[in-house]
């Protein structure tokens, strides 16, 4: 596969601008995106007036779209099958949608890149997205940015390490505490704001012979949720950012310091987590057996139909008021050209229009459920509570990190971390020989 | 591989050799003992697949509010959902597309080879053989890598394959297939034809029959107990097989069932009752193929193993 083009241009985005020199590239690049800009706004501003709004760049053109849901498995393939048949419809085209089921299409990304990719297909922002830009296995986009209606925090995690982007924003989901309305009010408890008040209300709930939280780490990811968390309460966002790419030491006091705080919350925990899947956690919050746990907004998913309604979240408090609460895990899902794309600007035009506030509506208003979309002018219309409350917890965070296991190397999060997480939940007491062993092979990994 | 294992453990139990003698006090004594220590094995590796064709008729939000250990909730719709949500109808099409051809072309390609092993003696016959055999300790993993990048570079015609080369073709996995199957089938052909009385070839040589015509009209009929335990090895076999599906196939539209069971499960939330189900449904073709040639199966499992 010939690939020296995106190496080069990688190459050149490390260099300062002074060495790598305003060559023919660069200023062809800066051209295309002057002309991307005027198609993106044409896109946007002349509604149904079908692919009229195809700029000297990025023409519309037949593409072929790989997605991560398997077809007929529920509103996640609804809304992306939704979004192909609109802009179809629209910029009169063929979009060929292929469809294969999210974790087959995830653990297979390295052989479908470099096999036969699809034009565009879903993917994930942050490191998960800038590692293939760097192994230039996903096209430069940044001439498509910026976008109308995708904000500035959506911009920094669509961008590579380079300083371009290669990835558009879709939608998002934010990791919160949890817990049922109906058994706060019962007991006439307050979501809590201030950890004082988040430990007194632990303790109240033992007291009533309720485990304060729920939690499982069967499922190897569901605890980096808690880690990331306490880390980000604890240590601040930049130290999360900084942990993840390997420029601070997993065996530094800090990162020890998230583990010693978690040993003294785990007394709060269910016990025999390790044995637990996520949705026999949610269940058992459902039941009231529990009163909290900390989870993606997918937790509605694991709990009967008649506690969905009845569930609320709050964000973590703060830990350190120096730093404050005002960071948290929202994974954001979107779109990728492939570099093996057989017609790169059609893809182009396409994943323009996919971050547009008409495509998440043509998305949620085809769906049985919808999705948080990423573009502040899609309608809200569908949301439901817990979703409009998404919104305005996700707006008024000032960072947004993607999880742990999206945000650094997948080697190191899928072999290492949760192996290390699951060991330190078994022995609490040996965060030391832990932190250590995950600094020796993060260094091994990372380089 | 488990499916095809628990059933046999059920009829070695009720044939038991040693309580069928009538011996001694002692013999009779052993035979129940066997008896037992073999029920508790078939009870161990049946009873998974009896807890997931248990559950599998059973509504999640039932067993999710009541746990695994309850009883009730009883349903059918797992099955008519796993049908849907999975494309099964496509997917067992896409599954018989790949193993019927690779079956018929694996004992094909290795009868030939074994008969010429098997009925000619030059120097390299061991070797040949050693080295159908050795392919056959390479764990497929360990070829992963080479075989998708010689796959990637294979230009086939678009009529054959859309993405213009043998990956996302059910060609690749036809070869891929017969490929890794060859060595095991060559061996136990070989040993098979070895056994066939030599005098047989020599009076088709003195009534003029060629090579061909020894091969097929005379080595193939007498071989065809050991075809057809071949046969419904290789179809269970290539039937279970998973792993180059998901390597060599990037198409949702294109996996083979057993790859295809993977749709039952969302990106975060798993509905096991409906897994299980899909899994029957999934299992069910090898159930009936097992059953239905038990004999073949059994005595394949003996083949060749008194010459060699």
């Amino acid at each position: 596969m010939a690939r020296p083009a995106p190496r080069e241009s990688h190459l050149a985005g490390t260099l300062p601008a002074s060495v790598g020199g305003f060559g023919r590239r660069s200023l062809l690049r800066g051209a295309l995106g002057v002309g991307a800009l005027g198609a993106a706004g044409m896109l946007t501003a002349c509604g149904d007036d079908g692919g009229s709004g195809s700029g000297a760049s990025a023409k519309a053109g037949n593409v072929k779209f790989g997605i991560n849901e398997a077809k007929g498995s529920g509103p996640a393939n609804e809304r992306l099958q939704a979004m192909a048949d609109a802009y179809a419809k629209k910029a009169g085209v063929t979009v060929s949608v292929n469809a294969v089921d999210h974790n087959t299409f995830q653990e297979s990304i390295t052989t479908y890149l470099q096999g036969s990719p699809d034009d565009v297909f879903t993917w994930f922002a942050g490191y998960r997205m800038a590692q293939f830009a760097e192994g230039g296995q996903i096209a430069d986009v940044s001439d498509v940015w910026p976008l109308d209606g995708i904000g500035d925090a959506f911009k920094k995690a669509s961008t590579a390490a380079d300083g371009k982007q290669y990835f558009v924003p879709v939608s998002y989901y934010p990791w919160a505490v949890f817990h049922r309305k109906s058994v706060f009010e019962k007991n006439g408890w307050t979501q809590p704001t201030t950890m004082d008040e988040l430990t007194e209300l632990m303790k109240e709930m033992q007291g009533k012979k309720m485990t304060p939280f729920a939690f499982a780490a069967k499922d190897a990811w569901a605890p980096m949720g808690t880690f990331d968390i306490l880390n980000m309460r604890l240590n601040g966002f930049d130290f999360h950012m900084a942990l993840t790419k390997g420029e601070k030491t997993w065996d530094s006091p800090e990162v020890r310091n998230v583990f010693s705080t978690w040993k003294t919350l785990l007394p709060y925990h269910q016990e025999n987590s390790l044995g637990r899947t996520w949705q026999e956690a949610a269940t058992s919050m459902a039941k009231g057996e529990c009163g909290m746990y900390l989870l993606g907004t997918f937790v509605v998913d694991g709990v009967p139909t008649e506690a969905q309604e009845d569930l609320d979240f709050f964000t973590f408090p703060a830990l350190d008021q120096t730093i404050g609460a005002d960071a948290l895990d929202a994974p954001i899902d979107g779109f990728c050209v492939a570099s093996g794309a057989q017609d790169e600007e059609a893809g182009k035009a396409f994943i323009t229009w996919l971050a547009s506030a008409e495509a998440a509506d043509a998305a949620n208003n085809s769906a049985s459920a919808p999705f948080i979309a990423a573009n502040s002018a899609a309608s809200t219309a569908k949301y439901g509570e817990l979703q409009k409350k998404s919104v305005e917890v996700v707006q008024n965070a000032k960072s947004i990190a993607q999880f742990l296991d999206r945000d650094t190397n997948a080697d190191l999060a899928n072999t290492v971390i949760t192996a290390s997480l699951q060991e330190f939940i078994k022995k609490p007491d040996s965060i030391d020989s832990i932190t250590t062993s995950i600094q020796q092979q993060a260094k091994s990994i990372l380089g | 591989m488990t499916t095809a294992t628990a059933p046999t453990a059920v009829p070695t139990t009720t044939k038991n050799p040693l309580s069928a003698t009538g011996g001694g006090v002692i013999n009779r004594r052993r035979g129940r003992i066997a008896t037992v220590i073999m029920a508790v094995l078939a009870v161990v590796w049946l009873f998974p697949l009896l807890w997931a064709l248990y559950n599998s008729f059973r509504e999640y939000s039932y067993t999710q509010t009541n746990g695994y250990l309850s009883f009730g909730g009883w349903t059918l719709d797992n099955y008519k959902d796993a049908w849907d949500r999975g494309n099964f109808g496509l997917h067992l099409k896409n599954s018989l597309l790949i193993t019927i051809p690779a079956v018929v072309l694996t004992l094909f390609l290795s009868s030939l080879v074994a008969f010429v092993l098997a009925r000619f003696s030059y120097r390299f016959n061991l070797t040949l053989l050693g080295v159908f055999l050795a392919a056959n300790l390479l764990p497929p993993q360990a070829l992963l890598i080479p075989v998708f990048k010689m796959f990637r570079e294979i230009p086939l015609p678009t009529f054959m394959s859309e993405s213009g080369t043998m990956l996302n073709s059910f060609w690749a996995l036809i070869l891929v297939n017969t490929a890794f199957q060859l060595g095991f089938c060559t061996f136990v052909l070989s040993n098979y034809m070895k056994t066939l009385p030599h005098e047989i070839y020599e009076s088709a040589e003195l009534d003029g029959a060629s090579v061909w015509r020894q091969y097929w009209q005379l080595t193939m009929p007498l071989v065809r107990p050991a075809l057809a335990a071949l046969a419904t090895l290789q179809v269970t076999w290539i039937y279970n097989e998973f792993f180059w599906a998901t390597v060599l196939i990037s198409r949702g539209d294109k996996y083979p069932v057993t790859s295809a069971l993977n749709n039952l499960r969302g990106q975060f939330f798993s509905d096991t009752n409906l897994v299980a189900a899909g899994s029957i449904i999934v299992a069910l073709p090898v159930l009936v193929v097992f059953f239905a040639l038990q004999k073949q199966f059994v005595s394949g499992l003996t083949l060749g193993s008194t010459k060699g």
